[in-house]
């Protein structure tokens, strides 16, 4: 079993976080991961990026992807290069509340407006765990459970208030798409 | 929390070099931000106290490399680190570590690979050399740390760890416990800072000429016997890896991250029937010469990959088994903020630059 993914989209969107509570919840599970960051300077508004990798083997992956089996676009800015990786026929989840899911070619899109779901879950910051959620039921590398600990554990104790939309929003992703 | 880092867990290659050094029994720490050095700087200075140690942000490279060596003078597992440019500032120290005999890791976690000549011919004065040892990964750099402290600690000279952007920021699952090595002689020269009596009150270096009553070597046998250790050093410590050498008529030699990448395209292009395999020197200085003549005695090329301008390279044409085989397909590669790699260090553009070389 082999995963890999970018995550693509403009800072502030919580690019980084929803990639390193993947990347920690499969460590956790006692899988490898990898995870490599990209992002500018900038607080928000910037390209934000990042690949992980997860495998159940001994892990062999390059920082900067050449392939990637899957791309989750939280917007289609600064999305080149995420989708310039991804292979023919590859996993594109989109995030259709604010990209365009028609203008991908060559891949397997699966649109979730995830803005619209965090906001039905009252959990309007938390779109990009929306999606995540949503990446699980796809993926089946980790269960929800296991995503909201590692969220949990990697929240600063000044953002905990935000813990529990974050789980609102990680089960409605997940309830948002049907496995294949 | 323990000295010794639970399994498994989730760190980039600065958290990771951290636990790795708090390990091997590393307990004071002192260095200037400077990315992507930062992030070590920050990682110490929260572990080491938590385990007895002591981490200072200095107000300069300068200070902060001095203040390691009065450490280590005083017998501690001592380390600092900068990027190259930082670095550059310490090189005054470094050789006056390895000629006062004085044990550190110094990690240069560089913005490139254009120090490799600052790692391998050092810009301090005298006849001394730094064992530098560059991972390809974020698991090497754990175990490359180690080691490192060994050797330092073996043959009481500062070592250099050659680590880069990829390695400082890349989160990996890793395990990080404490490694064995052979024993080591008790630091019966360290410094006890009494004011006198001992023979080991307050300096290290006295033109090594002893006292009135027990006179040293002196300096020309002092410095004879330093520049001893490091032939012994060059002989006996020198580090390789092969990569799917066996027959290949093409082999290109890259160190650090650009060899993770290389292996790579080496895989890739052995999948389409390319007889090409990859040398990488582990230890920079020493360089793995026999190694490297070895694995090249039967290639019709030898290709350099390194993200500067041919540094490397100048060795590579040393010890190549015929000089005349070597070609550079490196490059510098600079991000546009200056603080990491350029596009050159990706797959598409090595594989590239080897098919029109082997073409």
């Amino acid at each position: 079993m082999r995963d890999e993914v970018i995550i693509t989209g403009i800072g502030g969107q919580g690019i980084q976080l929803m990639a390193k509570t993947l990347a920690l919840a499969a460590t956790r599970a006692g899988l490898q991961a990898m995870l490599a960051s990209d992002f500018g300077g900038e607080m928000r508004g910037g390209p934000s990026q990042a690949s992980v990798v997860v495998d159940d083997q001994r892990l062999r992956s390059l920082p900067i992807l050449p392939a990637a089996s899957s791309v989750v676009l939280m917007h289609h800015k600064h999305s080149e290069f995420a989708l310039s990786r991804l292979v023919p026929g590859g996993l594109a989840l989109v995030n259709s509340s604010v990209a365009d899911p028609a203008a991908i070619r060559d891949a397997d899109v699966v649109a979730v407006p995830a803005l619209d779901i965090a906001r039905a879950a009252d959990a309007p910051n938390a779109a990009g765990f929306v999606m995540l959620g949503a990446y699980m039921t796809l993926r089946r590398l980790v269960g929800v459970t296991a995503l909201g600990d590692a969220m949990r554990e990697l929240v600063p104790p000044y953002r905990a208030q935000h813990v529990a939309a974050n789980l609102r929003a990680l089960e409605a992703g997940a309830g948002a798409v049907f496995a294949a | 929390m323990t000295s010794t880092a639970p399994a498994r867990q989730l760190l980039d290659g600065c958290a990771a070099i951290t636990e790795s050094a708090i390990a091997a029994g590393c307990r004071f720490f002192a260095g200037y931000p400077m990315s992507p050095f930062t992030g070590l700087l920050e990682n110490m200075s929260r572990r080491l106290p938590e385990v007895g140690g002591h981490c200072l942000n200095a107000e300069s490279e300068l200070e902060a490399v001095n203040m390691a060596l009065g450490a280590a003078a005083a017998g501690a597992r001592a380390a600092t680190g900068s990027c190259g440019q930082g670095l550059a500032l310490m090189q005054e120290a470094i050789a006056e570590l390895a000629l006062n005999e004085l044990p550190l890791l110094v990690v240069n976690m560089a913005r490139n690979q254009q120090d490799y000549f600052q790692a391998t011919r050092g810009g301090g004065w005298g006849d001394y050399r730094t064992i530098t040892l560059a991972p390809k990964d974020v698991p090497e750099a754990v175990e490359h740390t180690q080691l490192l402290f060994h050797l330092a600690d073996r043959y009481r000279a500062p070592v250099i760890l050659y680590g880069d952007p990829l390695i400082a920021q890349t989160h990996v699952s890793v395990d990080v416990a404490a490694r064995d090595f052979d024993p080591l002689p008790p630091k019966d020269w360290a410094l006890d800072g009494t004011s006198g009596g001992t023979g080991h009150s307050r300096q290290i270096w006295t033109w090594a000429m002893g006292k009135v009553s027990a006179p040293g070597p002196g300096p020309d046998r002092h410095w004879r016997a330093v520049a001893a250790k490091f032939d012994q050093i060059a002989h006996d410590e020198a580090r390789s890896e092969a990569y799917r050498i066996d027959g290949a008529e093409t082999v290109i030699v890259a160190f650090g991250s650009a060899a993770l990448f290389a292996e790579h395209v080496v895989d890739e292009l052995r999948e389409d029937g390319h007889r090409i395999g990859l040398f990488r020197p582990v230890t920079l200085w020493p360089f793995p010469a026999a190694d490297l003549a070895a694995a090249t005695r039967d290639a019709r090329r030898v290709l350099v990959f390194e993200l500067n301008a041919g540094q490397m390279l100048d060795d590579v044409r040393q010890f190549a088994h015929d000089r005349d085989t070597v070609r550079f397909i490196g490059g510098v590669s600079i991000h546009a903020s200056g603080l990491s790699y350029g596009p050159l260090l990706d797959v598409a553009p090595i594989r590239s630059r080897i098919l029109e070389a082997v073409a």
